[in-house]
C-alpha cells in the first residue's frame, strides 16, 4: 500500500521534470544592449536691461563680452557616448536698437573652432523673438567636444541713442538636447 | 556603464520573490520544520541531518518580468524588449535570491521516556540573501533621458538594495507546557560573511520649465552605500581567491549578531490546530572592514551663463557641480537588522488512521487529512511582503507524508507547490517545490523555489527504550 503510492507520487514527479520545458532562448543578445537616452537641459541665458549698455558717465557701451568655461563634456565617458547635440536659441530684443550677437567656442589654446551668429533687429513695437536650432553631429561635433570655452560678444548696431532710463531689455534663452549611446 | 546595467539585468532576470517556505512550514515530519517555527509539534528521541544535506533551500524567479521577456530567441530587437519589460514594472517589483545550505543539524530529547524535558534542537546554516527594489526611475532615466519626461521628478529612492552573505549557528528548545500548547524559541549567532546595504537613498532629478532660463534643473542627492566585508576584495594589491576568503570569513573573520526565533503550537480541540512564529528578530553589527560611500548634496543647474558686468567669473558648471553634489568614503560602524519574518496556520484535521501498522508516536491519534490556512509575512525596506496559503496535507502512512499548497502573493496567483515527506527506516527525506504549473515553460516562471534534504530521525515514543 505505501509503496504504491510511492511510485505513483515518483512517477508523477519524473513526468512532471520529464514534460518540463523551455522556450528557445538567447542570452547572448544582451551583448546588443544600448542605451540611447536623450537628455535636455539648460544651455545659456541672458537678460541684459537697456541700461547696461549705458557707462556711469552716460556713454554708450559699443559691445559687451565674457568668456566662460565650457566643460558640460569635460567627463570622458560622457564625451565618448555623445553622438549629437542640438542648441536651441530663442532672443527677445524688445530694446529699441539692433544687436549682433556671437557665442565662440575655442579650444585650450584659445584658437576658435566654431561661431554661432545672430542678427537681432531693433524693436518697434511688436513681438521680436528670434529662434534657431544648430545641430552638432559629424565633424562639427569633434569641435564641440575639442572646446573648452565660450565666448558671448554683443555688438551694438548704430541707432536711436540709449540713455539709463530707455526701456526694454535682450533676453537670450537657450537649451541643449543631447543624444547619447552608451 | 553598460557593464553596470547588463549586472543589474542579470539579476533582474534570475531573482526572486520572499523567503515564504509554505510547503515545510509545519509539515512537523521533516525536522527542518523546526526553523520555520521553534514551537512545531515535532516529536523525537534524537535526530540528526546528513551533513551539508540535511537542508537545502534556493528560490529564484522574478516579480516583475521573466528571463523569457528579455531573452526569447523572437525576432524582437532587445533593447526594445528590455524597454517593454521595465515599463511593466512598477517601482515595488522587487527582485532577490534566497539560498540556505545547512552545514550541520541535530536534536535530541531531554530526560527519559517518561520525562518531558522538552526537546533542544541544534545547528548551523548558511545564508545568502540578496533583495533589491526595482530601480525604476533610474532606469528609464538611463534608457530615455529625460527629453519625454519634462515636469517628472525622478525619485532616487527608487535605489534601494541590499545583499549579505552569513552563517548562523543556532540553538533551539521546544516544549509541551500543557497538553494543547507547545512552545519553543530559538537563538541565533550570525556571522557576517559579507554585507552590502543600501536601502535609505533619498533625492531626486527633475526638469521642469521656468521663466527665466529654459528649464528649472535640480540634483538633490542623499544616496549612500555601505559595505562590510568587501573592500579588501576590491584592493588593487588583493590577488587571493574570494570564494575561499569568504568562506573563512564567514566562520572565523566576520563582524557578529544576535537573534532569535519564537513560536507554538496550540491545540483548542484535538483536531484543530493554531500554529504562529516570528524568525530572525536579531542584528549584526558591522565592524570589521566597514567602508562606506555616500554621494551628497544639491546642485541648481542653470546653464552656461555670461556676467558682462562681472571682471572675473572662475566658476565652471563641471566644477561646480562636483563642488555641490560630493562623493565621500567613510568608515562607520553599521548595524543591520534581518529580515523578520511572521508565519501563523490554522488547521482542521479529519479522517483517523486506522492502519494496523501506526506505530504510535507522542499523538495518541494521527489524522490521515488536513486542511487550513497559512500566512506569511516578512519585513522589507518598505512595506512588508504578504503572502496567503490554503493548503492540504495527507498522511499516506506513518511513513509517507503529502502536502499540496495553493498561494496567493503580489507575484503570482496561479502558485501550486507540492512537498513530500518519507521515511524509509530512520531515514528521512523531503522534496519540495512550488510554481509547478510554471515547468510547462520554465523561460516564462517569474518564480521557482525548491527545498530538500536528507535525516536520520529517531522516534519518541511512550515506549521504553529497552
Amino acid at each position: 500500500m505505501k509503496n504504491y503510492y510511492l511510485n505513483r507520487i515518483c512517477l508523477a514527479l519524473i513526468l512532471m521534470c520529464s514534460f518540463s520545458c523551455t522556450s528557445d532562448l538567447d542570452f547572448n543578445q544582451a551583448s546588443d544592449l544600448k542605451l540611447t537616452p536623450v537628455i535636455v537641459g539648460n544651455f545659456s541665458h541672458f537678460d541684459i536691461p537697456a541700461s547696461a549698455f549705458i557707462a556711469p558717465d552716460g556713454s554708450e557701451y559699443d559691445l559687451a563680452f565674457d568668456d566662460e568655461e565650457f566643460d558640460v563634456f569635460r567627463d570622458k565617458y560622457f564625451k565618448s557616448y555623445l553622438q549629437r547635440a542640438d542648441f536651441y536659441f530663442e532672443i527677445n530684443n524688445t530694446i529699441n536698437r539692433a544687436f549682433k550677437f556671437t557665442i565662440v567656442l575655442s579650444d585650450s589654446n584659445n584658437n576658435p573652432l566654431t561661431t554661432i551668429k545672430f542678427d537681432i533687429p531693433a524693436y518697434s513695437g511688436s513681438a521680436n523673438t528670434i529662434t534657431r536650432i544648430e545641430i552638432f553631429q559629424n565633424a562639427r561635433l569633434d569641435l564641440l567636444k575639442r572646446a573648452t570655452k565660450m565666448g558671448f560678444l554683443i555688438e551694438k548696431a548704430p541707432g536711436p541713442a540709449l540713455n539709463q532710463n530707455s526701456p526694454g531689455s535682450l533676453v537670450l534663452r537657450s537649451s541643449a538636447t543631447v543624444y547619447l549611446t552608451i | 556603464m553598460r557593464k553596470g546595467f547588463l549586472f543589474l539585468l542579470v539579476f533582474i532576470s534570475i531573482s526572486c520573490f520572499s523567503q515564504n517556505k509554505q510547503i515545510l512550514y509545519n509539515l512537523t515530519s521533516v525536522p527542518q520544520s523546526l526553523m520555520t517555527n521553534p514551537g512545531a509539534d515535532f516529536k523525537y528521541r534524537y535526530y540528526f541531518g546528513v551533513p551539508l544535506l540535511s537542508g537545502m533551500s534556493f528560490k529564484v524567479g522574478s516579480s516583475g518580468f521573466s528571463t523569457y521577456d528579455l531573452f526569447a530567441n523572437d525576432g524582437v530587437n532587445f533593447n526594445q524588449k528590455l524597454r517593454n519589460a521595465v515599463y511593466s514594472t512598477n517601482r515595488n517589483d522587487h527582485l532577490a535570491i534566497n539560498e540556505q545550505i545547512e552545514i550541520f543539524n541535530g536534536g535530541i530529547k531531554l530526560g527519559d521516556w517518561l520525562e518531558d524535558k522538552g526537546y533542544l534542537s541544534f545547528g548551523m546554516y548558511q545564508e545568502f540573501d540578496f533583495w533589491s527594489y526595482m530601480p525604476k526611475d533610474v532606469v528609464v532615466l538611463a534608457l530615455d533621458g529625460n527629453q519625454n519626461y519634462i515636469g517628472k521628478s525622478f525619485n532616487l529612492s527608487d535605489l534601494s538594495a541590499k545583499a549579505e552573505m552569513l552563517s548562523v549557528l543556532h540553538v533551539g528548545y521546544h516544549k509541551n507546557v500543557s497538553e494543547k500548547l507547545i512552545v519553543g524559541a530559538r537563538g541565533k549567532i550570525y556571522f557576517s560573511g559579507f554585507n552590502a546595504t543600501s536601502t535609505r537613498n533619498s533625492g531626486y532629478i527633475v526638469t521642469r520649465p521656468s521663466n527665466t532660463t529654459m528649464y528649472e534643473q535640480i540634483i538633490s542627492s542623499d544616496l549612500e552605500l555601505r559595505t562590510s566585508g568587501i573592500s579588501k576584495y576590491t584592493a588593487d594589491n588583493y590577488n587571493g581567491d574570494v570564494a575561499t576568503d569568504v568562506r573563512k570569513q564567514l566562520l572565523f573573520g566576520g563582524d557578529l549578531g544576535l537573534g532569535f526565533d519564537l513560536g507554538f503550537t496550540y491545540y483548542p480541540k484535538k483536531n484543530t490546530q493554531i500554529t504562529a512564529s516570528i524568525l530572525d528578530v536579531g542584528f549584526i553589527r558591522h565592524t570589521k572592514d566597514v567602508e562606506n560611500f555616500t554621494y551628497k548634496g544639491y546642485y541648481k543647474y542653470e546653464g552656461i551663463n555670461p556676467g558682462f558686468t562681472d571682471l572675473d567669473d572662475p566658476g565652471s558648471v563641471y566644477s561646480d557641480f562636483q563642488d555641490a553634489v560630493k562623493s565621500d568614503t567613510l568608515y562607520n560602524k553599521y548595524t543591520t537588522w534581518r529580515p523578520i519574518k511572521l508565519n501563523a496556520s490554522y488547521q482542521y484535521s479529519y479522517g483517523i488512521s486506522t492502519e494496523e501498522d501506526c506505530v504510535c508516536t507522542a499523538m495518541e491519534k494521527r489524522y490521515k487529512n488536513a486542511v487550513g490556512a497559512q500566512l506569511f509575512m516578512m519585513s522589507t525596506p518598505r512595506l512588508p511582503i504578504t503572502a496567503l496559503t490554503g493548503f492540504y496535507q495527507r498522511n499516506f502512512s506513518d511513513k509517507l507524508q503529502l502536502k499540496a499548497t495553493y498561494t496567493l502573493d503580489s507575484y503570482s496567483y496561479t502558485n501550486i507547490g507540492l512537498g513530500l515527506s518519507a521515511n524509509l527506516g530512520l531515514f528521512n527525506m523531503y522534496f519540495m517545490a512550488d510554481n509547478l504549473l510554471a515547468y510547462r515553460d520554465v523561460s516564462k516562471a517569474k518564480s521557482l523555489s525548491f527545498q530538500f534534504g536528507f535525516n536520520f530521525i529517531f522516534k519518541d515514543s511512550n515506549e521504553p527504550p529497552y
